[in-house]
């Protein structure tokens, strides 16, 4: 069937749920793995995976969203942190403290990497389509696709009221009263227009049989579901498994 | 057998008055029916609830029985037996979007795939159903970058791939441009050749008058009268009743009036077409 | 005798999608104005307000989903639970007419934000060390710099920033829902109950 271009990367080549299903055990293995060499080990192992993976421009994005919490976890807790304290250079430095930065910075790192990976290979279509292959309710992969669709339309929607109430004189730049004046007449229209919009839409999805009685959707193009996919996702949840089991054993 | 039939149908919305009135009608297979009315009429609520849209989906309360193909568009077993059957469309092309297609091949796979067709199906009817509205081009196109014109005739192909028996419309044509509305107009007509019923509301009198074999005068929720749109298009009664006509028929009212209404050849009924002006006042 | 219909019928299948991206989308209109909330469940409140609880539920929590997944911050699916609490107290305000005037509004919102800004601190604090949004940690940082212990900071600023915050949505998504056309919101099973226009 006609579809669209195909993207670049290991996670939009592997089966939908794989990259979805790896990224939560990163998001658990993060908490699991003993601290703070094991998040820290777990994000050297992510941005490798980029790097061999396909798309290494992916460590871009990500790096962009972990500075910043490496540096506000350094602040909180390494420089503002209590209990016994070192000297590094012209700085003092709690020493539990700066251990629980580096820990809880290779936690978000190792979570911003895989997150980032996984949604620039994710197309709502192919995920929808393996939803229902697999036997997921359709109302849910539907919802999950069509808010993806929305939000670009909405944001576009969203910058033209902007530009319509700017040449009517309103200021969105300034002191913070000037500032917050100008949310309401912003969100208003946008959020009362989108409700008419649904009246529309609701007539539109029931006439298209979107609740059709009786009979599961069509997938129209699952897909494949490799004994490789299946192999990582199942290693996935062991390695959650075991790093549970670790934690309480050791 | 009428394959739409609306009798004595009141209905009220939950916080409004009635806004239909002890309707009475038939639309017949094969032919087009127009409803036309003055601005809240109740055009658009007559098609919500020939589609089962109303009360269901709307809420409120109807009195009097509808019938489509036979059927009880409002309870579920009657839905269930035209599931596929109806097809309802509306000014607005992207609001009628899935939303959730990523090309113009999936959008008009929409409705197939939901009840249920197997792919080698799908796989064979999507690329008829675009060539049929002249689309196939656009097939690997996002629906939701295409121009209001292009995205109607998506719409359309969505529908048409289901082989609807009833085309319910309501101002198709608004947000379109010359040719779109032409477009159009041909589909509608060839559909009603093909068997089809054919209920559409618009207040496009040209449009009216270019496709509609009978057309149905609503007021306030009544039927008002019903006939050829060429027969009641130039007569006083639209006027009276605030609905207006052609822009012809406009035109042809106001010289009437201006010459106070005693020359023969300007006295209603009044020409709707430039050609029939023409041939009037030769 | 006919069945009631399913749950998730197309109004609700048109409803969600649309209140998750206003959600998104009004986040983003208030970061871009560089407010000092967030703004970012109206949607979420909308939608629990026109529908019930189910439905805020639902649009909080795919939300929640997406706005992790695609900020690249999946961490935040920790903070899920809020999106519940949410939709919970505002369903409690719609059945009680909370949004009636925009004065029982912002006292339903700062109930709500008053229990949300509790129960993130203990997800914060427990999961993240007191990391969450860049704001809320500089006032963590702050009010250590203050000497206030690490739960101390953490509960004072989550739950500041949330009472304002949720104060603040539910003002605004009262305001939109006295401003629906009647026609429109009597379609939807809650909306004018929520709304005192009963």
């Amino acid at each position: 069937m006609s579809a669209p271009a195909a993207p670049e990367g290991l996670a939009a080549r592997a089966h939908p749920f794989t990259p979805l299903v790896v990224s939560l055990a990163v998001v658990a293995l993060a908490f699991l793995l003993p601290a703070p060499a094991g998040p820290l080990l777990l994000a050297a192992l992510l941005i490798i995976i980029a790097i061999l993976g396909g798309d290494p421009r992916a460590l871009i994005p990500a790096a962009w969203l972990a500075v910043p919490f490496w540096v506000l976890l350094f602040i909180l807790h390494a420089l503002l942190g209590d209990g016994p304290m070192r000297t590094l250079g012209p700085l003092t430095l709690s020493v539990h403290g700066s251990a629980l930065a580096l820990t809880q910075s290779g936690r978000f790192t190792a979570i911003i990497v895989a997150s980032v990976l996984v949604i620039r290979g994710f197309r709502p279509g192919r995920f929808v389509d393996a939803a229902l292959e697999a036997g997921w309710p359709w109302t849910s992969a539907y919802i999950t696709a069509a808010t993806l669709n929305a939000i670009p339309r909405f944001q576009e929607r969203a910058v033209r009221v902007q530009e319509a109430m700017r040449s009517r004189g309103l200021r969105v730049r300034g002191t913070l009263i000037t500032r917050a004046k100008a949310f309401v007449p912003l969100a208003l229209p946008l959020m009362l227009g989108a409700l008419h919009e649904v009246d529309e839409r609701t007539f539109a999805l029931a006439t298209r049989q979107v609740r059709a009685e009786g009979v599961s959707r069509t997938p129209l193009r699952p897909p494949a579901d490799t004994a490789l996919d299946l192999t990582v996702r199942w290693g996935a949840v062991l390695a959650v498994l075991g790093a549970i089991a670790w934690r309480f054993v050791a | 057998m009428s394959a739409i039939e609306f009798s004595r149908v009141s209905f009220r919305y939950p916080t409004s008055g009635p806004v239909l009135r002890d309707v009475t009608f038939e639309a017949p297979a094969g032919r087009v029916t127009w409803i036309f009315g003055p601005a809240g009429a109740g055009a658009s609520t007559l098609l919500l609830a020939a589609a089962g849209l109303a009360p269901g989906l709307t809420g409120g309360s109807l009195e009097g029985s509808v019938r489509i193909l036979g059927q009880d568009p409002g309870s579920r077993s009657g839905r269930g037996a035209v599931q596929g059957k109806v097809a309802y469309v509306t000014a607005t092309p992207y609001l009628q979007l899935s939303g959730m297609a990523e090309s113009v091949f999936d959008e008009v796979a929409f409705a197939p795939a939901n009840i249920g067709w197997d792919r080698a199906r799908i796989e064979a009817a999507v690329p008829e159903a675009l060539a049929r509205l002249g689309i196939g081009h656009l097939a690997d196109r996002i629906p939701e970058e295409l121009s209001g014109g292009e995205q109607q005739r998506v719409v359309l192909a969505a529908m048409f791939v289901l082989r609807p028996d009833v085309w319910l419309l309501d101002e198709p044509t608004s947000a379109l441009d010359g040719t779109g509305r032409e477009l159009v107009r041909a589909f509608v007509r060839a559909e009603a050749e093909r068997g089809c019923v054919v209920l559409f509301a618009t207040e496009d009198a040209e449009l009216g008058l270019a496709l509609a074999d009978e057309m149905v005068l609503l007021d306030e929720g009544s039927t008002v009268a019903r006939g050829i749109p060429a027969d009641l298009l130039g007569t006083e009664l639209m006027w009276a009743m605030r609905a207006g006509s052609t822009g012809v028929g406009e035109l042809a009212r106001a010289a009437n009036r201006l010459a106070g209404e005693r020359a023969a050849h300007l006295a209603p009924p009044y020409p709707l077409t430039v050609e029939a002006a023409v041939e009037r006042w030769r | 005798m006919e069945l009631p219909p399913p749950f998730m019928n197309p109004r609700l299948l048109a409803l969600i999608p649309t209140c998750v991206a206003l959600n998104v989308v009004l986040g983003r209109i208030v970061s871009e104005l560089a407010l000092p909330v967030f703004l970012d469940t109206v949607g979420t409140v909308t939608a629990t307000a026109l529908a019930g609880p189910a439905a805020g539920i639902i649009t909080g929590l795919t939300s929640q989903g997406l706005t992790a997944l695609t900020s690249g911050q999946m961490m935040w699916l920790a903070f899920a639970p809020i999106q519940v609490l949410i939709a919970l107290v505002a369903s409690s305000a719609a059945r009680r007419g909370g949004f009636a005037t925009a004065a029982s509004a912002l006292l339903w919102g700062a109930l709500c934000g008053l229990l949300g800004g509790l129960v993130s601190s203990v997800i914060s604090y427990s999961f993240f060390g007191g990391v969450t949004s860049t704001g809320v940690t500089a006032l963590n940082a702050l009010l250590r710099y203050l000497d206030f212990g690490l739960a101390t900071a953490v509960t004072i600023s989550s739950v500041a920033a949330d009472v304002l915050d949720k104060a603040l949505t539910f003002a605004f998504a009262g305001a939109v829902l006295r401003a629906l056309p009647t026609r429109l919101a009597s379609r939807f099973p809650l909306a004018m109950r929520s709304a005192g226009r009963e």
